[in-house]
């Protein structure tokens, strides 16, 4: 009885995954990958809503020449293998036309490899690390800026108001961790600041006080922080436990503009700046239609990752219904000829420095405000004026 | 020399929770010979419950050690009995495979948190959680003291209870020399169960003072078994003592290679002193301190 039972569901499996590719005909399938269950889930959560409604809106509105748009979504858990065996199985066992998707750097350089290898278009949508685009792989595409821009925003408003001149910079110890390190590094030398800290950290730490503590015995004027959310928070907490004082804490996006960072880090959220790359109430046409829709269906915030994907979703739409036929050059070459909005902003790939295929945007500033997320910089821009100079023990009390 | 005092300080009050997570597993290594790789999933389970209660009948997370414990000691004890004793029985199977079949049950533990809460972080922050003593520039963060103190209280408790009472007595005695054990009346399978169970408490206690320090999410488990075996060399196996020891030494040298060399290597220097103590000391602390 047991071994009948045992061949009936290996059957049925067999039934289940032999059906998934016979029903393909009128529909255009694009494999998306992202961190849907691990340590990345929240950003992959944001952005896998914001793929499904604009996926509902694009196929509500026609679909493509006449043909659905499907999405098909995988998880790479957060991990670089499991991102490269995701991307071969919806390569050659889905046939998707392309791939979209991407979060973490280290996962998106490795579907990067194989969508080249198999030459396949790959459209990345967050995955910032600075050498993805930096191969001369011409089957990549990226829609965000690289790492090393998000900080343009307050490379400006450091000449303009703060003028540090010590500064500590945390990082976790990954591909985008320490490329946006090297590239902050960079961006001190030039305004003339002095790096005194530079530590790597291991994500998931429970204790951060060890590095913490050497930024407090430096004193530095400016803290920059690059960390996914839980890191984010547990470091700015632990910094107001041992009552570091720089004159401000910045974190290059990431972790520190989810709205899940307020809710773990609590008031020691307050007054910290972040890097971004999107607000919703930039004049883009359709970003707040974008953010209120969002708010209103998912009952959360969202930010700059969704805003990622949503465009990333009208791009690959738009891309497949200029593309002559569905071959992957065609597409491909559609892909390089993109020139639209969307609501994360202008989107048109370009080659500059050694950079191909690479989408060039501004970059903003953001500060948590009273538990609000704020645009503070450029001035002309900002949603509130910016906080600063910051009295701690006040906002700490 | 601040830096370093706080360093230490930071070491030492981490180490006092890494000696709890230690603690249980070494105890049922004592008496099983075996190590249990669902440890930390173990508690993971703890500490979602204590999330549970939190989140929705508002109770306090140290208060709630009072149920956590209680519900994982039998937990730990239908495992025991219903998953691993089984497999004693069966003689073509090696003792080994319990090992085996732990992990496993960590994997089952982890999908189910996953399946119930998905991936997402959670965390439980009361108002005292951000709070810190002061001494000096030292800082003390309140639940962190709090978890060293309540850890503190919990071993001189296991350590009366081994060495007071009867069944503490068979315990030991079961860990000693099993055989003689049963010839002298002890129920071997009763003592293993109870074990099992005592070892799930202790680990559920240290994931529930952990919780308003740390955070929650399902694959958290995997990274504090590996703490918990990393412990259990270092001190000996099977030594309480040995496993006290060694969760502060790793708490305190996680912490200070931290500082002095590098927090991206954080774990690694954690592994190196695994390493050495294999090489030099094969019997673990337990050897200097001989309990």
């Amino acid at each position: 009885m047991k071994k009948l039972l045992c061949v009936a569901l290996c059957l049925g499996l067999l039934g289940a995954f032999g059906g998934a590719s016979a029903w393909a005909a009128d529909t255009l399938r694009v494999g998306i990958i992202l961190p849907i269950t691990g340590a990345k889930a929240n950003f992959g959560e944001i952005e896998k809503l914001s793929f499904e409604m604009a996926l509902q809106e694009i196929n509500a509105a026609g679909g493509i020449n006449g043909k659905k748009l499907e999405f098909l979504f995988e998880d790479d858990t957060g991990r670089p293998e499991v991102a490269r065996s995701a991307a071969e199985k919806l390569i050659t066992k889905d046939k998707v036309l392309m791939l979209g998707g991407g979060y973490g750097s280290s996962e998106t350089f490795a579907i990067a490899g194989v969508a080249q290898q198999n030459r396949i278009p790959f459209l990345v949508n967050t995955g910032s690390d600075d050498k993805i685009t930096e191969q001369g792989w011409e089957y990549i595409f990226r829609l965000n800026p690289p790492v090393s821009e998000y900080p343009k925003a307050l490379e400006s408003f450091l000449t303009e108001v703060v003028k540090p001149k010590t500064a500590a910079i945390l990082y976790e110890n990954t591909n985008f961790g320490t490329s946006g390190s090297q590239e902050f590094k960079a961006i001190c030398q030039r305004l003339g600041i002095q790096v005194v800290v530079e530590e790597g950290y291991e994500h998931g730490g429970v204790d951060f006080k060890p590095i913490l503590v050497k930024v407090k015995d430096k004193n530095p004027d400016l803290v920059y922080m690059i960390s996914y959310v839980m890191d984010a928070s547990l470091l700015m907490r632990q910094a107001m436990e041992l009552r570091i004082k720089p004159k401000l804490f910045v974190g290059g996006a990431a972790g520190f503009t989810l709205p899940e960072f307020p809710k773990n880090a609590g008031k020691a959220a307050e007054k910290v700046f972040s890097a971004t790359l999107w607000y919703q109430t930039l004049k883009y046409p359709g970003a707040m239609d974008y953010y209120n829709k969002f708010v209103a269906t998912y009952k959360k915030d969202t930010e700059y990752h969704g805003a990622e994907a949503y465009a990333a979703a009208y791009v690959i739409a738009d891309t497949l219904k200029r593309a002559k036929s569905t071959s992957p050059d065609d597409i491909r070459k559609a892909l390089s000829e993109t020139d639209m909005m969307t609501v994360f902003g202008p989107v048109k790939f370009i080659s500059y420095d050694k950079k191909i295929n690479q989408n060039r945007l501004p970059t903003y500033l953001v500060q948590w405000i009273d538990g609000r997320l704020e645009l503070v910089w450029p001035k002309e821009l900002a949603t509130k004026p910016y906080v600063y100079p910051i009295d701690w023990d006040a906002v700490w009390k | 020399m601040a830096v370093f005092i706080q360093t230490v300080v930071a070491g030492i009050l981490m180490g006092g929770i890494y000696a709890l997570i230690g603690i249980g597993m070494t105890l049922i290594m004592g008496v099983m010979k075996i190590i249990n790789l669902a440890h930390g999933q173990l508690m993971m389970v703890a500490m979602y419950i204590t999330y549970v209660l939190y989140e929705y009948v508002h109770l306090d997370p140290y208060a709630a050690l009072l149920i956590t414990m209680p519900c994982l000691f039998i937990l730990g004890a239908v495992l025991q009995r219903s998953l691993l004793n089984p497999l004693i029985k069966v003689e073509s199977i090696l003792p080994e495979n319990q090992v085996l079949m732990t992990v496993g049950i960590g994997m089952v533990l982890t999908e189910l948190a996953r399946m119930i809460f998905h991936s997402d972080y959670k965390s439980v922050r009361p108002p005292y959680t951000s709070m810190s003593l002061y001494a000096g520039s030292i800082a003390f963060n309140l639940p962190m003291v709090i978890a060293f103190g309540i850890a503190v209280l919990l071993t001189i408790g296991l350590f009366l209870f081994l060495l007071k009472t009867d069944v503490g007595k068979s315990v030991r005695a079961t860990a000693q020399n099993k055989e003689a054990a049963l010839l002298l009346g002890v129920n071997a399978e009763r003592i293993t169960i109870f074990t099992y169970g005592l070892g799930a408490a202790l680990v559920a206690a240290a994931g529930t003072l952990l919780l308003p320090i740390y955070y929650l999410f399902p694959d958290l488990g995997g990274a504090f078994t590996l703490k918990a075996f990393v412990i259990t060399i270092l001190g000996g196996l099977g030594s309480t003592v040995g496993a006290i020891v060694g969760g502060v030494v790793l708490g305190v040298s996680e912490s200070l290679g931290a500082t002095y060399i590098s927090m991206a290597l954080k774990d690694a220097v954690g592994m190196v002193i695994f390493l050495l103590v294999l090489i030099f000391l094969p019997g673990g602390l337990k050897r200097l301190t001989k309990i």
